[in-house]
């Protein structure tokens, strides 16, 4: 009877024991970790599991199960290779197979640890890579969805790499936005008189040509400005203080968001002629000084 | 971490439980066994140690395990730098199949902090951070590296 008791006892046991399932969450490749595990940066990359979650899924996208990190990983610590972006496109990482086109949606520049293979439609201009080919059509379906990474970094200060937009290839699609989240670099092209730039301008595309100015605030890189009147955005005539080019008239407000539909721009991303911008000309402009939230900026954009 | 900890005191529990129902204590389990040997056809466990040490790495404590476990022939278990680290040959690849899957299940049951599983050929490494000796994953993710490169 004892041992009939015990034995009992001991499947009871074990019938729990097997019911009851660990948290064990799977990773495709390297990722943040989160603040509770003591922050920086999982170097892991291959498939592996945690028993913890990511910190933000919005920098996440989830394939099979598994969570792939999406973002840049320079605010996290990370110490590996980098490669610099300029606005959205495909993921390439050489190592993952998705079977199926997977992109990045983060806006401005930022950095990712893979490079693009040579045959992939990139070109390297300006300090980055923009992608030049044609966006397929689950980037537009998908975009909506998630481009909320930018709202996920936008209060993230971090070194974002510094860019010349003045050198966009023709054939990049996207859009050039002011700045972005914790980017306090800052591109002016055009003349404003006079030409004051300060640290953490932003980028602003339009008025009058002759000047190039790109200017980094020695990696301070505050990030975006909380105040409003330093946040870009066109502010016509006069000039304000905080960045933001402000030679010509106010654009025509189009409102803010992403636009970038597959319509190249005539001449290759931004509107960067003499002339006072075109009412619905390609390009775009879209003010400077880290603009806001990416998806909410002001601006002018085609 | 607790529930590793609940799974060892279950574990016991159980033990004592089907000793107690056994009566008798048992008889010699492994004892008198063959003991396993490598396979042919794949990259034996020393040569992973080996490239462990040329990468700079400190393998420590392996040895072969009896029986091996997750239906492998032959296994080798130690540490690597506070990295628990299993490699297993197996005779066909269904069995790495299985094997791997028995490695996942038994880490969905029990709770890892942090756990890879990785194929080359047909032996199978089975790295695991119990204790966050390695935060950022680095050692694993050199293990990893090394292995892949056999």
């Amino acid at each position: 009877m004892r041992r009939f008791l015990m034995l009992a006892a001991g499947l009871s046991v074990w019938f729990v024991c097997v019911t009851a399932q660990a948290a064990v969450v799977r990773y495709l490749s390297q990722h943040p970790l989160p603040r509770k595990m003591g922050g920086g940066f999982c170097y892991i990359d291959v498939p592996h599991v945690h028993d913890f979650g990511p910190s933000d899924p919005r920098m996440y996208r989830q394939v099979d199960g598994q969570y792939y990190f999406v973002g840049d990983p320079a605010p996290f610590d990370y110490q590996g290779p980098r490669t610099a972006y300029y606005g959205p496109h495909p993921i390439v990482e050489a190592n993952v197979q998705f079977g199926h086109p997977e992109y990045c949606y983060l806006q401005g520049p930022h950095y990712h640890w893979y490079a693009p293979p040579p045959q992939a439609s990139f070109e390297m201009r300006g300090g980055a890579y923009w992608f030049t080919g044609t966006y397929e059509p689950v980037y537009y379906q998908e975009r909506p969805h998630y481009v909320a990474v930018n709202e996920a970094y936008a209060p993230i200060v971090y070194a974002r790499p510094v860019v010349d937009i003045t050198l966009a290839p023709a054939a990049f699609h996207g859009e050039i936005v002011g700045g972005g989240p914790g980017w306090r670099a800052g591109v002016v092209v055009g003349a404003p008189p006079p030409p004051v730039v300060q640290v953490g301008v932003g980028i602003n595309v339009g008025g009058p040509p002759s000047t190039v100015i790109v200017e980094h605030d020695n990696g301070r890189h505050r990030g975006w400005e909380k105040h409003e009147h330093e946040r870009g955005g066109w502010r016509g005539p006069p000039p304000g203080r905080g960045g933001g080019w402000r030679g010509n008239p106010q654009p025509v407000a189009r409102g803010g968001g992403w636009r970038g539909n597959p319509q190249p721009a005539p001449a290759g991303g931004g509107w960067r002629g003499g002339q006072p911008q075109p009412a619905h000309g390609g390009g775009g402009w879209r003010g400077g000084g880290g603009g806001g939230k990416p998806s909410h900026g002001g601006g002018w954009k085609r | 971490m607790r529930r590793s900890t609940t799974f060892v005191f279950c574990s016991i529990l159980i033990g004592v439980a089907l000793a107690g129902a056994c009566g008798k204590k048992s008889a010699g389990g492994a004892a008198g066994a063959a003991a396993p040997a490598h396979v042919d056809g794949t990259t034996h466990t020393d040569a992973v140690l080996d490239a462990w040490k040329s990468a700079g790495l400190e393998p420590q404590g392996f040895a072969p395990v009896t029986p091996p476990p997750y239906v492998a022939t032959y296994c080798e278990r130690g540490t690597v730098g506070g990295v628990d680290a299993t490699l297993c040959e197996y005779a066909d690849d269904a069995s790495v199949d299985r094997g791997q899957q028995q490695i996942r299940d038994e880490w969905a049951r029990t709770g890892v902090h942090t756990g890879v599983v990785l194929r080359g050929k047909r032996t199978v490494l089975s790295a695991v951070d119990h204790e966050l000796r390695d935060p950022n994953g680095k050692t694993i993710n050199q293990l990893v590296q090394t292995f892949r490169k056999l």
